[in-house]
Parts: structure tokens; sequence; C-alpha cells
């Protein structure tokens, strides 16, 4: 539960070790850079760069599998059913009664998974090499309110905290003879008040001692923040940038200035 | 192992003794992630003892206990409860004859009087209002918690919240009673108090199932005492047994209570390794030193 929460692994790459404001750049790039390539060839050498991004952060096979579980089933879902919404193109090469079936869409159908493959996995990059606090930290460095910043670090944080709480309290009520799932509709929403009441209690008592700790660390003492850890772009952060937009750039250009299809 | 229990003083009269309550096969337990909690658990409790199960954290024990009213369930080896294999069987038909009082009563409390509570659990298992009055009434008496039938459990002090829990489990009249951890929290008064009240139970003929990392309170009052480390059974003796080898304590993340420490450093002078209460030390130091 809480590696699906949070996807962070620990590691000593150059991709752990960039800076987070650039890997979120570079991500915004490569999504975009997805959305504009049409072609399922270009795509494909897209998708292969993305994932020798993923080897180099030294992401296992299972790891990686685990969290793009439900991404897979999408592309499978896209694969399969574009074809049978799309039929335009030619040549047909198979049809039932509203339904044909073209060549086209059925590459059609392998770009638009190609795509998806692309964004989601360069996503995970991101989460995969980046920690919650570092994203956090980018975000404020780039011009999101602290306490915005600091909310959204809290979130993150408590929730497999919560999640873990939900299941012990679930627990705690089934050893008392509760069964969640019997019975008809009213008697089900009843039997979730066991779950609740608890559940929410248990959050008021964290956010109060929370508030406590936040306070008791002198929190908002002053309005201008300083920062123990302060995040400094490095030549090499400087060299990915580039390389980056050079990326990105490059076939947009051959795209949209030079007509050339990609 | 089950020979050390030769010597004590039978729990319960009324029961005989080799009535097995709880019988554990081969239990293999894996969590999702693939992290290995339980290894090959054999364990047989009689109906009537007083078991502590006791371990560092992350020895296995709440898994173990877990497995035993079937929250969770074996990975591979069974679990028979009552002559009964637990597989195919919910968790609320087991808790007709295994009652798990979780570590944080906040986990289960969320009724507005106390009674109402402890009325839960009997009345999801389906007694008739007759007999869930009589069990509330016993439950509430037993717990003394009489004065606050009309009290919200969620405004009283954790002892008293950790009572109302354990009312609420001994409310569905279980057989075996599992309480986790059930002192954290509690002041020395209030654990003794606790601890008082558990034992009159288990002298009723319940079975008790403490688990804990409280020494002192295994010396004190279990009868029997499971020794857990990296989810295997690595002793299973009466407390003097588990005392006696303080090194077999410290794999498993254990510090022994003081006095069998103190007695294990005076075992030079002739103290015998095996003294479990400070009542017994005093003892035996006069006898060393030939009387009062």
């Amino acid at each position: 539960m809480a590696g699906f929460v949070d996807l962070y692994t620990e590691a000593d790459t150059f991709l752990h070790r960039m800076d987070p404001r650039v890997k979120i750049f570079a991500v915004l790039l490569l999504s975009l850079l997805a959305l504009v390539l049409s072609n399922l060839y270009y795509l494909l050498i897209l998708l292969a760069f993305i994932f020798l991004l993923l080897f180099l952060a030294r992401a296992t096979f299972s790891h990686t599998m685990f969290a793009l579980k439900f991404v897979l089933r999408f592309m499978a879902l896209i694969i399969i059913l574009w074809p049978i919404f799309d039929p335009s193109g030619t040549p047909m090469l198979a049809s039932l009664g509203p339904i044909k079936i073209t060549e086209p869409a059925i590459w059609r159908g392998f770009t638009s998974a190609a795509r998806v493959g692309c964004l989601a996995t360069v996503w995970y990059i991101l989460m995969f090499t980046t920690s919650q606090r570092d994203l956090v930290r980018a975000l404020v460095k780039m011009g999101l309110r602290f306490d915005f910043g600091l909310t959204l670090a809290i979130s993150l944080r408590f929730l497999p905290t919560f999640s873990a709480l939900i299941d012990s309290i679930k627990d705690a009520q089934r050893a008392r003879g509760l069964e969640l799932s019997k019975g008809g509709l009213l008697k089900i929403s009843r039997n979730y008040v066991a779950i609740l009441v608890p559940t929410i209690v248990a959050a008021l008592r964290t956010a109060d001692a929370l508030s406590l700790a936040l306070q008791s660390r002198a929190y908002g003492a002053r309005a201008d923040r300083t920062y123990l850890r302060d995040l400094k772009m490095r030549v090499s952060d400087g060299i990915a940038l580039g390389v980056l937009v050079a990326a990105f750039v490059l076939p947009v250009l051959a795209k949209y200035a030079f007509n050339v299809k990609l | 192992m089950e020979d050390g229990e030769g010597e004590m003083i039978p729990a319960t009269p009324m029961l005989p003794r080799e009535e097995k309550i709880i019988s554990i096969h081969g239990l293999r337990f894996t969590y999702e992630g693939g992290v290995v909690a339980l290894r090959d658990i054999n364990l047989d409790i009689s109906s009537g003892e007083y078991l502590a199960i006791v371990g560092g954290n992350g020895s296995g024990k709440t898994t173990l206990a877990k497995n035993i009213n079937g929250l969770l369930r074996p990975t591979s080896g069974e679990v028979v409860v009552g002559g009964r294999s637990l597989s195919g069987r919910t968790v609320a038909d087991i808790a007709r004859t295994i009652g798990y009082a979780f570590q944080n009563p906040d986990h289960q409390l969320f009724c507005s009087t106390v009674e109402e509570e402890v009325r839960f659990g009997p009345a999801n298992l389906g007694y008739p209002e007759g007999e869930i009055v009589k069990k509330v009434r016993r439950a509430i008496e037993a717990m003394n918690l009489e004065s606050h039938r009309k009290t919200p459990p969620l405004s009283m002090r954790l002892g008293e919240r950790r009572r109302v829990s354990i009312a609420s489990v001994i409310a569905m009249d279980p057989e075996v009673l599992i309480l986790d951890e059930p002192t954290t929290g509690l002041d020395a008064q209030e654990s003794s108090e606790l601890l008082a009240k558990l034992r009159r139970l288990n002298e009723e003929g319940k079975t008790i199932i403490l688990i804990t990392h409280d020494m002192k309170l295994v010396a004190e009052h279990a009868k029997r005492v499971v020794v857990m480390s990296q989810g295997r059974v690595l002793l299973d003796s009466d407390p003097r047994g588990a005392f006696s080898d303080p090194e077999l304590l410290r794999q498993s993340n254990l510090e022994p209570p003081p006095v069998a420490l103190l007695a294990h450093k005076l075992s030079e002078l002739g103290i015998p390794k095996d003294v479990i209460s400070p009542e017994e030390l005093v003892f035996q130091i006069m006898r060393e030193r030939g009387g009062p």
C-alpha cells in the first residue's frame, strides 16, 4: 500500500541527484514531445529513450511493472478498442454490421497506446527518482507559497499512515464480529459508522498533535523563511537541461518550421 | 516443551488440561510485499492457559495472533481452533471463540455510551436480546465499569478506554482472550488493576494470551511463555525457564526483568538462576546466609 502512494526509491544515480526543478521541466518537455509526435516509430524511439533513462535510474523490472500495471491495462484497452470505434481509412480488413476494422485505425491505436506509455513512464521516472520532499522543495523554489507546499508535503506524508490506520480499524471491528459487506444498503452504510468514527477521531487527534509539533518548532516565527537545504543548479544539471531542450526543440522545429512529417 | 507445566498449579481445575483450544501446525505467513513474518510455527494451547507471547518489535507476535483469529490467513500450514480448522470460516464466526483486544483502544471505540460500545460485539454475533443484556452486564462488571455505563468512551482516560475495549471483547464471551500490549500507556496502578482482572478471568476458565514485551508483566502473571524472534518460536516454557537464559532473550531483543538479571549476577554466590520474583530472591539470599 505504502509503495503505491510513494513510488520514490532511494538510490544514487545521476537522475536521483539531478536538481528536481530540472527534472520537473524535463518531464514537462518530454510529455509535450510525446503529444507533438504522431508517428508510431518516432514515439517508439522516444519510449526507448525513456526506458533507457529508467534503466539508468536502476529501476527494477518488478517495481516498474507494479507501478505501471494500470497503465499497461489501459494501453491494451486502447489497442483493442481504437480500431472498433474508428472506421476511417482504407484498406478495410474486416467488417461486422456497422463495425469496420481498417488498417490505419489499428496503427492509430498502437500510436495512441505508445503515447500514453511515454506519458506514464516519464512521470513515473520523476516520482521514482525524486522524493516528495524534493518535489515540494522544487515547487516552493519555483514560486509556490511555502505554507501550500508544506500542506502538500504533509498530506502526501500522511496518506500511507491513514491507509494503515483504516486497515487497523477495520481489523479491530471485524474482530468484534462486524461484517462490512453483509446486509442491505442501509445496513452496510450503518456498518461503516464503526470504521468512520474512529478514523475521524484519530485524524483530529493527529492534526492536533501535528499543529502542536509545528508550533513547538517555531513554525511561522518569521515571515521570511530561511532554508537549511537550498537547491542549486550544478554544471551537470545545466548540461542535462541543454540536452533535453535540444531533444524537444529540434523535432518540434523540424515538424512545424520545416514541415517534416514526424 | 509442555513438560514444564507439570509442576505448576493448573489454572482451571474445572477444565481438563489436555483439551486443546488452539492448535497450530507448520504455520508460515508471508506479507504481500514478500516479507516472511512467520516461519514454521507449531504451537498447542490448552483451554484455561495463561500464555504470554513475547518478542521484540517485528518478531511476528502480532502476525501470529492475527492468524489465530482469522484476520490474516496462513500462507501455508493450518490453524485449528476449538477442533475446527479456520480455513473457510469468517472472522465473525471465529470471534465467537477468539476475542482480540487491539493495542490501541481508540481503533475500536465509536459509540456514544460505554454500554452501547460493549453491546456492539454480542449484537453482531446475533445473540438473543436477553443473552446480550446478560453478557454486557457481566463484561462491564468484569472490567469495573458499572459507574461508567452512560459515559461516552471517547471522553474517558486511556486506562479506562482500554478497559472499555477489553470489556467489549469479553462481552462476546469468547473462550480465548488475546490482548495486544494491554498495558501500553497505563501507569503502574492501572496496569496492576487490569492484570488482576485478567487473572480473575483466567481463574474463571478463560484462556488468556498476552502479547507483550514487558518482561516484568510476564514474570508475574503468565504461566507459559512463548519467545519469538524473526518469525520463529525460540523458546516455549514456563517463565522460570524463559528467564534462566538471558542470552536467548537478548537474541529476541528482550530484557529479562531486573530481578532475574540480579539473580544471574548473584549466581556465583549460590543463588539459583531461575528466580523470577523479588520475594523469592530475598528468600534465596536469606537461605544462603543461613536464615534470618
